[in-house]
This record gives structure tokens, sequence and C-alpha cells, in this order.
């Protein structure tokens, strides 16, 4: 594997070498990639915050855009879960946010805190989707939940604990983060 | 390749005339006839919860309204509500540790009971508040009346000459769909009731709904203001539980899950059934199972070449002896009765007593073959089928004089068959070719037939079959 | 309509003693909690995560391609777990589906793009249509086939759906062989 001079991985975070990551990107503490989950930076570097998910097969594209020349940030925050096979290339992405199996979520829309998007659902429209948005079913019904979605810390103890005795990890490079 | 996820390429004439694909008929071995669902009675067995799997009988599952008492339902995506459980310290500061207070989620769409304020409960099975009905006293009125009413007409029928008894009952005699009311939906008029003169003071009375005229307005809220569609109900979150009708998503209620069934099919004629499953509901087998599926030859399509109008191309068919007997095929055009089977042998049924026959209306059938066939003349043997042969993978041990030319291949209880097919000229790209014919084939009936037949009977049937394996792909030049 | 041959390349399969055909391109998570019961076949991409829990299957199970088979858990109040799947014989899992079930019993057909959620329970011959998405704890009862998302009942199965189910994986374990050279 081509070594990525450009990934920064904050220590207690737990990154699989099966993963797949391309470009600039910084992972943040506690976060846990599981093997064949994919990031890509190509538009510019991508910021993890704490506590993520990202299981198998899950794809998350920084794609470049051709308007603005200068390469932009994609941020995404604390405590989200991106789901089995779910491909997300938002602008940007809040806190406590579950992305389903399956799920995608297009350019020009910015996702904000506590969202569920549901399995399968597809969004490919430019909007701005508001906190503890709801959307499941083939219909797409929208609800607003009212509260965010619980965080999976016991989730994350429990990889955090089971995932080394099985994968290979990434080093973390702690190196403070200049961008 | 699997029935489950193909479209039906292959389809049987059924003794009362419709097509199915051979899973889903039925072989009646008592009067050696196919019968499909449309030509079985259908009896319901059992009454289950399809999420924890309790079962009932008819009569408890009726008292319960056919709803499971545990589960609920999601009202706003019909999904199973799941029991989840939070912890909260007791509000009184007393340190007796933690309390656990359970509410309903639905983990597809998250909605919860705390959503619309229902109170969360200290047992986890909960005695989840249920809405009432608003309009259960007229119901509960009506009720009475009509049970007063039907009890009347019952005793009138008793008067009447006793029917012999079958061992089952029927839809119309459960749900007291009498002749009465069979009469007045056919548009009869209604027979004179003898003993009409019972005093009618003992029926409780029921107060009849007044239509009215006076009609309130529509609120202005509903022309001027934008409507917030994630708090109005669809039509299908208000039909799923008619007695309400919520309008806002904050009046949506958890109903009770409904049951699923198990059921048994009886044959129509000899009353004697065709499929009848285990009473568990997580039990697949069957105390009787006459499929088709294990009694008629199968017929498949392996390999055809494209087809073209007026242009003769050869199909090749795969034939199985799913039974444990040698049976013998042949081929015919299709001919205009369907008869099924020769039931020369089994005019009595096994109580000796004489033989129902009830004509079943035949449907009309819309496909008609558009694709001339040639068929093979000499019949062709299959032996019987033997599972131990499908771990053979020697060479075949039987000697078959077979038409090179008819039968390609073959394997134990199966072989490949050429057929030469010709789609009418006037056919364009794209449409769908259909042929059919006739098979004739023998079946050994080890079902003893009467008293003094004890040994297997061997019968010829016959069963028009149509087949349509694809569409034209372009004309003869 | 008859099988036909489905051709894999011999060099990318590993075929085992007990009949098992996986193909190299699988990634196969602690492949030490991973039992294949003989006759299955694991295709390309496909994910079996047996880091999580221990995966059982029967005999005869395809696992299609890109398809992830993942044990689910559950939140307790002490912390998660993971429990173990279980997958009985003669089951199909499509291309690109998703298996968080806890239980999937025998006889059993998941289509394409079929999303099982957590600790879903599939009983005995039972079919998800391609597409599905069945919501996390949902019980397939036998007999059923569901479809839609979230899935619901939609038709009842052919009495005889354990023959078809054994006849289809069996005739699909015969049809996929070598590529011949």
């Amino acid at each position: 594997m081509a070594l990525n001079r450009d990934l920064r991985i904050a220590t207690g975070a737990v990154v699989c070498v099966d993963s797949k990551l391309d470009g600039p990107i910084t992972i943040g503490p506690r976060t846990v990639v599981h093997p064949k989950a994919c990031i890509v930076a190509e538009g510019g570097p991508i910021v993890i915050g704490e506590s993520n998910i990202f299981e198998e097969q899950c794809l998350i594209k920084h794609n470049a855009n051709a308007n603005t020349d200068r390469p932009r940030t994609l941020k995404i925050g604390s405590n989200n879960v991106f789901e089995v096979g779910c491909v997300i290339s938002a602008k940007s992405v809040g806190d406590n946010n579950v992305f389903e199996s399956n799920c995608f979520v297009g350019p020009e829309i910015e996702v904000g805190n506590g969202c569920i998007i549901g399995v399968g659902i597809s969004l490919e429209r430019p909007e701005k989707l508001p906190d503890n948005l709801v959307i499941t079913g083939g219909n797409y019904n929208r609800t607003i939940a009212a509260d965010k979605p619980p965080a999976q810390t016991l989730q994350l103890d429990f990889l955090t604990k089971v995932l080394p005795n099985y994968h290979h990890l990434r080093k973390p490079k702690d190196r403070p983060n200049v961008l | 390749m699997s029935y489950l996820v193909q479209e039906d390429f292959v389809r049987y004439e059924c003794t009362c005339g419709s097509l199915s694909p051979i899973p889903k008929l039925y072989f009646c071995r008592h009067c050696l006839k196919l019968r499909c669902g449309y030509c079985v009675c259908h009896e319901v067995d059992s009454h289950y919860c399809s999420n924890c799997m309790e079962h009932l009988p008819s009569a408890e599952a009726k008292m319960k309204k056919n709803r499971c008492v545990m589960c609920f339902d999601c009202p706003n995506c019909f999904h199973t509500l799941s029991i989840r459980a939070t912890t909260r310290a007791p509000e009184d500061g007393s340190n007796k540790g933690h309390l656990k207070h359970y509410y309903l989620s639905c983990f597809f769409c998250r909605w919860t009971t705390r959503d619309v304020g229902i109170p969360d409960q200290i047992a986890s099975s909960g005695n989840w508040p249920l809405k009432e009905n608003p309009h259960q006293e007229l119901l509960s009125s009506f009720l009475e009346h009509y049970k007063v009413v039907a009890m009347r007409e019952r005793s009138q029928k008793d008067k009447k000459p006793i029917f012999p008894r079958r061992g089952y009952s029927t839809y119309t005699e459960k749900f007291g769909l009498t002749n009465l009311i069979a009469r007045k939906r056919a548009g009869l008029p209604s027979l004179p009731l003898p003993g009409k003169e019972v005093n009618p003071a003992s029926i409780p009375p029921i107060k009849p709904c007044v239509a009215t005229d006076v009609i309130d307005t529509l609120p202005a809220s509903y022309f001027t203001d934008v409507p917030d569609l994630t708090k109005i109900t669809t039509i299908a979150q208000r039909h799923a539980n008619p007695m309400i009708q919520a309008t806002v998503a904050s009046e949506l209620h958890p109903q009770h899950r409904h049951f699923f069934i198990k059921r048994s099919l009886r044959c129509r004629s000899c009353e004697h059934n065709v499929s009848k499953p285990e009473y568990n509901p997580a039990s697949i087998k069957f105390k009787i199972q006459q499929a088709a599926y294990y009694h008629v030859p199968e017929i498949r399509i392996k390999t055809f070449e494209p087809l073209r109008a007026g242009k003769p191309s050869e199909i090749i068919l795969k034939v199985t002896n799913p039974t444990s007997h040698v049976t013998s095929l042949s081929f015919s055009p299709k001919s205009e009765v369907n008869k099924g089977g020769v039931s020369d042998s089994v005019i009595l049924d096994s109580l000796g007593a004489p033989k129902k026959t009830v004509e079943i209306p035949r449907p009309v059938v819309q496909d008609e073959p558009n694709t001339q066939v040639e068929l093979p003349t000499e019949p062709i043997v299959l032996p019987a089928r033997d599972d131990a042969a499908e771990y053979d993978d020697s060479g075949d041990t039987h000697n078959f004089h077979d038409d090179a030319n008819v039968v390609v291949w073959r394997k134990g209880n199966k072989a490949a068959v050429k057929f030469r097919i010709v789609p009418d000229r006037g056919m364009k790209p794209g449409d769908r070719s259909i042929f059919s014919f006739s098979m004739e084939y023998g079946y050994v009936n080890t079902m003893p037939t009467t008293a003094e037949q004890k040994s297997p009977q061997r019968a010829e049937m016959q069963v028009n079959v149509l087949i349509a394996p694809g569409l034209i792909v372009g004309n003869l030049d | 309509m008859e099988l036909q041959d489905i051709y894999y390349d011999k060099t990318e399969y590993v075929e085992t003693t007990s009949g098992n055909k996986v193909s190299r391109q699988t990634v196969l998570c602690g492949s030490q909690n991973i039992v294949l019961n003989g006759k299955c076949i694991v295709q390309s991409d496909a994910i079996i995560r047996g880091d999580l829990a221990n995966v059982r299957t029967g005999r005869y199970c395809i696992i299609s391609k890109n398809a992830v088979i993942r044990p689910p858990f559950k939140k307790f109040s002490k912390g998660v777990a993971f429990f173990p799947l279980h997958m009985g014989d003669h089951v199909y899992v499509g291309e690109n589906s998703k298996v968080n079930a806890a239980v999937v019993g025998s006889y059993v057909h998941i289509g394409k793009n079929v999303v099982i959620g957590r600790r879903c329970v599939l009983k005995d011959c039972c079919m998800i249509e391609d597409g599905s998405v069945l919501p996390p704890e949902t019980v397939v009862p036998s007999f059923t086939l569901y479809s839609g998302s979230p899935a619901t009942w939609t038709e009842n199965l052919p009495d005889c759906t354990q023959d078809i189910m054994i006849e289809y994986t069996r005739n699909y374990y015969q049809h996929f062989v070598p590529r011949p050279i």
C-alpha cells in the first residue's frame, strides 16, 4: 500500500489497514474506520472529527469543484455513523448523524446535526438538511425527530477493543494539524 | 432455474382452466386431477403473530379481534414497534437505584410513543393505553341487535332438515353469510320466513343513523395556511386505523398487530385435503402435501435458438419425473378438454360414498398460442426418481432405445427432449411467442382407492401445457 | 428456464475439501470465527465479518458478489454485544445485499440490493425481493415473500418452496464451474 503522506490519524483512532484513504485526510480521536471503508479526498482535504464510525464499503468522496479554483475543506463533525455501503459526497456533515446502508447523499448538500438518512435513500438535489431530520422508506417520508439519535459510544468502546485483535492498524501520526 | 425469481415460462392448465406454473398447482390423489389455488377450498387452521410467533386457534383469535396482544405496529410506517428501556433516577430523589422505564419505538422511521405523549411504562410488557373507538357505544348496540337477529335465524334454520355434516365449516357458516344474505346479494327476493311473527319487542333497539343537511364549512386556515407535510398523516396511515383516522401526526396511536394465518387446502370435488401444514407456525413440514411438483412431470426450457417469425427453430425442453415410479410421456396437440386424468378407477371415494362432482366455471384463457410446434411421435420413458442417483456420477445404467434426434440428453429421472417450433409468419419482433401441447403421462396411484384394491393403480393422465420461451427477435430474412 | 453454466476463473477461487468455493477477492475478517459447512460459494468482493462475532452457514449457501454478512449488535446498559449470525442450509444471498440478521433459516432466498436490518429473524422458506429493506428486528415468517421499504408481506410462497430452494442452490453449485481453457 502506497504511503499516504497527507494522512493524519489522532491517537485513539482505530483505522484498519484494509481501508482505502486517498489524499489529505485528518482523522480525529476515537474514530473507527472498518476494513474496506473508502475515503477519497480529491477536491481538497477532509477533516473528520471525534467518535465517528465508518463501516465497510462506505464511500466518502470529496469531489473537486470546477467553479472554485481554491481547494475547499470537507468537514465531518463528531459522532456520525456511516453504515455499510453508503455513498456520501456532501458539502459538509455536522454531528450525530446516521447514514444508513446504501444511502446516497450527493454533492451540494449540507447535512446538519442529528439527521438520519434511511436505508437506500438517495438525495441528489442541492439542499440544506435541517437538524434532527429523519428520511426513511420507499416514499422518502420526512419527519423531524424530537431528539438526536443516541451516540454510539458503547459500540465504539467494543470496536476499539476488538478490531486491533483481528486487523493491522494504521499507526497514528499525531502531527500538529497544519492546514 | 428457480421458480421463485423467474417469470412463468412454462404454465400448466389446471382442471379449472386457469394457467399456473407447476409450484402453484396441487394434485388431488383421490380424483387424480390438478387443482390450483382458485379451485380449492381455503380453510384457516391457526392464527399466529408473525412477530412473536404466538399461535392461537381460530375461536380464541376471534375473541382478540385477530390481533396479537403483545405486539404493536408503528402507526407511521407500519413496521413492528420494539420495546426500549431507559434508566432514570427516581424523581423523589431516594437512592433506591435507577428505575427502568419502557417505551415503544420504531427502528425504521424512529417514531416513538413519546412523540405522541404516551407515558412511559414501568413494566416491559406494559399496559399500553389503547385509544377507545369513539363510536364504541353505537357499534356495540348494533352488535347486540344483530346477535339476536342471527340467533333467531339460526333457530329457524335448525328446524329445516339437517344436511349430512361435513368435517369442516365453511366461511359462510362461520361468518353467518346465510342463504338469506346470499340471496339478497344476488338480487333475489328474500324467502318468506316461517315464524317471522316472533315478538319484535325482544330485539334490543338500535338508533339508526340520520343524514343531515347541515355541513360545516371548512375553516379558512385550510385555504390560507401552508400545509406542513411532516405533521399531516397520509391516507395509508389513516386507513390503517379506520376507527380513529387521525389527521395530524401527533394523534397517531400504535395498534395491535394483525395475525397471520396458516391455512390448509381442500379439493372441492372430493373434499380431501391437498395441503395441510403442521399447526406450529415455525414448522415448514406438512401433514398432507400433494403439490403437483411431487406428482406431475415437470417441464423446463433448457435452451432454444433465436426465434424468428416463420422460421423453424429448435427448442430443448428438460422433463423430470418427480415420482418413484417409471412413467412414459407422449405429446399430442393441445386438446380441448383438459381431462386431468381418467378417473374411472376412482368413482368411489375412500369412504365408499358416491363421489360428489362440483362443476367449476372455466375462466377465459387470454393467451392464445401463436407458434406451431412439431411434437415427437415416440413416447419418452422416464425412470423413477432416485435420490441416491444424485450422487452417482457414473454413466447411465439404463438402456433406452431413444431416437438421438429427439432425446438429446438423459440422466436419472431427467431427459432433454428436442422440439421444433415455428412462430407464425405475421409476428413482429418483440412479440411473445407461445406454443402449447398436451402431455400424456402414466401415473401410479399408491392411494388405496377402494377396500378391495390395495395394489397401486396405474392411470393415464393428460395435461395441457403452455410454453412461452421468449420474444421474437426478427423476421425471416 | 434452466440455469446456464456460470464460469469462474480457476486462479481466483479456492476450493476446500468440504467443497466450499471461496473467491480470493473476498474479505473474510476473523476467518477463525467463520464456519462454512460445505458446498458454499462465496463470490468476489463479498465481506464476512467474523471478527465481530461467529458466523456459521449451513450447506449450499451462495453468497454473491459484493454481499456483506455482518453479525448484528445490541446495546445493553453495560455495553455492546455482537451476536453470532447463523445461516441455515440452501440460502441464497443476492449481489450487493447486506445481511445484519441474527438468524437466517434454511431455504431462504434474499434478492439483490437487499438490506436486512440488525437482529432480524428470517424463518425457514421465506424470500426477500430485490431491493427490499427489512427494518431491524423484523421477523419474516415461513412461506412469505416480503418486499418494499420497509418490507412487508406481499405474497405467500408455494408449499414446495423447500424443494425449489434445494434444487436451485444445488443446481447453482453444479453450474458454478471453472472456465474451460
